[in-house]
């Protein structure tokens, strides 16, 4: 089997502008550094309320809340055009507000980490009880409620890390160990905060699949974060300990991680097993990354812009096998970023697009769209990042042009029809292709579109193992192909078309009577 | 051999825009010594 049917799929954030203002690393650092320093007093006067963030339109556009040609035609600037009417649910999941949030986190915690105080955690649970993802069951985990003292104690002499909601104290992640870093309050808030993502997201994927926890097969977790100790310093396993949430009591799971590259990594990994009969079903899923939170907030508040990256991002898919039904991922037209592809813009763009094309006999035009780091432009251009997603689509534009399929003169064209506009949180590992799959789908099934290349690159030099970076892509068609030309070779020029079994059995009895016809 | 023949480079590039490593190849026969190249990812 060489494709792996896409079941469903959710996209969930939690708008966490608190964790962000005292745990993202840039104020963190910050903080650490200098102490309340002009910029951390500035800055909670950028902040988004949770209605302003509900109502940004990448933001609807992440959770489905609009469709993607909604926010194609959305009225921009976005930060001064916020949708009016904007719900919580979209049809791929919600924005969860802070305090649902930091009480979903302490649902996940089940080593007592998490305390938070008690009318706080009363009125959280009432407020999750009325989510449609949530159970009795699930709910009911929210324990390791105390006095307020009793959190002020232990982040005043114990090295916890207090918790906020509207600007008090409401809770702390207690420190781990004494010693070992990797056990420290923050690095387990961080964790918590990740597991609790992919446990929303998991079960916004239960619901929208139709699929009942137990069902689930295996699990595979994409995040970029770290969980274990000082002698196995990020020995996972978040898939399993989000799947023990979420009631899969006949899953089991592990993570990948590639950096940025990790989700697409994960996906073709996952598809493989479901392909090869290993696994039954398979989950891939991400949670999201509490230090990149207001990450870029420093350029928005020179600028006076609204500080924008206040949302985890988490997101979930299901690959079954292909039964005809679903939309498949291609595993016989994968892109791979070798180590030997070098370096250089074209080269990676070579290695992850035109090699799976050309391998298959496509051309650029053959896909429609062409997802890679889809990140919120709004976000990274005051900062001076660039509008990443176009700077991609414009790279793989002019590989066409220099491939000899597009004329320079067609490049605009090609960047408008073909490219993504970014919709996605500054979350690393979440940007990277995977929030497209979605919509993707939704117009694979709706036949408006056929063909979509998913692409994730990850900044391996981070961890100073190696100055490579990485790569690497698949695509998304209908069950059966794409009507085109999905198959290999069967629209190029010179190239056979495909043959039926009665095609073949009336060709041999053709050149059987010719045989017969020169013998008599 | 170019005006940067004799000089000292720092180098900082970008994932999605261009990479040290691919900045360093292009300045190969530049004449110039690279004394750091790094890339990073602001996002």
């Amino acid at each position: 089997m060489s494709s792996v049917g896409i079941k469903g799929y959710s996209y969930c954030l939690n708008h966490t502008p608190e964790l962000g203002l005292h745990y993202g690393s840039t104020p963190f650092v910050e903080r650490e550094a200098k102490g309340e320093s002009d910029f951390l007093k500035s800055l909670p006067r950028y902040i988004q309320t949770y209605e302003q963030a509900a109502g940004y339109a990448p933001n609807q556009a992440y959770i489905g809340g609009i469709d993607y040609e909604a926010f194609e035609g959305a009225k921009t600037p976005w930060i001064e055009n916020y949708l009016t009417n904007a719900q919580r649910y979209g049809r791929y999941g919600e924005i969860m507000p802070e305090d649902e949030f930091l009480g979903l986190m302490a649902i996940c915690d089940v080593f007592d980490l998490i305390w938070l105080e008690k009318s706080f955690a009363d009125e959280v649970k009432t407020k999750l009880s009325k989510d449609p993802v949530m159970n009795e069951s699930i709910v009911a985990r929210l324990k390791g409620v105390h006095e307020l003292a009793e959190i002020e104690t232990e982040v005043k002499d114990k090295k916890g890390r207090p918790l906020y909601y509207g600007g008090k104290i409401v809770g702390c992640v207690r420190n781990g160990h004494e010693i070992d870093d990797c056990l420290f309050a923050y690095v387990l808030m961080e964790n918590l905060a990740c597991k609790a993502g992919g446990v929303l997201a998991l079960l916004h994927l239960l619901k929208n699949s139709g699929t009942k926890p137990e069902e689930i097969d295996f699990v595979i977790e994409c995040s970029e974060e770290g969980a274990g100790d000082m002698n196995q310093r990020a020995g996972g396993n978040f898939a399993k300990a989000v799947a023990e949430i979420a009631g899969c009591v006949n899953a089991s799971g592990c993570d990948i991680r590639g950096f940025c590259a990790g989700p697409v990594n994960a996906l073709i990994s996952g598809a493989s097993q479901v392909a090869a009969g290993a696994r039954k079903n398979c989950v891939v899923l991400a949670g999201g990354a509490v230090p990149k939170l207001y990450m870029n907030s420093r350029d928005h508040v020179k600028k006076g812009l609204p500080a924008l990256e206040d949302c985890l991002g988490n997101f979930a898919v299901l690959l079954v096998p292909d039964d005809g039904t679903n939309p498949v991922i291609r595993l016989d037209a994968l892109g791979k970023h070798s180590v030997g592809a070098g370096a250089a813009p074209q080269a990676v763009a070579s290695a992850l697009i035109y090699e799976p094309l050309s391998a298959q006999n496509l051309s650029f035009g053959d896909v429609d769209k062409y997802a890679a780091e889809l990140q919120i432009p709004e976000i990274t251009l005051p900062a001076g990042a660039g509008d990443v997603p176009h700077a991609n689509i414009k790279m793989t534009a002019a590989l066409a042009v220099m491939k000899k399929a597009l004329e320079k003169s067609e490049m605009d064209g090609f960047i408008k029809k073909h490219g993504v506009i970014g919709f996605a949180h500054t979350q690393g590992h979440i940007p990277s292709g995977v929030p497209f799959i979605g919509v993707a789908c939704d117009h694979i099934k709706a036949g408006t579109m056929k063909r979509v290349m998913i692409i994730g690159k990850g900044s391996l030099f981070l961890a100073r193992l190696t100055n490579l970076a990485d790569g690497a892509s698949f695509l998304i068609e209908p069950s059966g192909g794409a009507s085109d030309a999905s198959k290999a070779g069967a629209s190029r020029p010179g190239t056979p078309a495909a043959v039926s079994k009665e095609d073949v059995k009336s060709m041999i009895l053709e050149a059987l009577s010719e045989i017969v016809g020169k013998l008599s | 051999m170019g005006k940067l023949a004799g000089k000292k480079l720092l180098i900082l590039g970008e994932r999605d825009g261009v990479p040290g490593l691919a900045i360093e190849a292009c300045l190969k026969d530049s004449g110039a010594e690279v004394i750091f190249s790094v890339s990073e990812c602001f996002v």
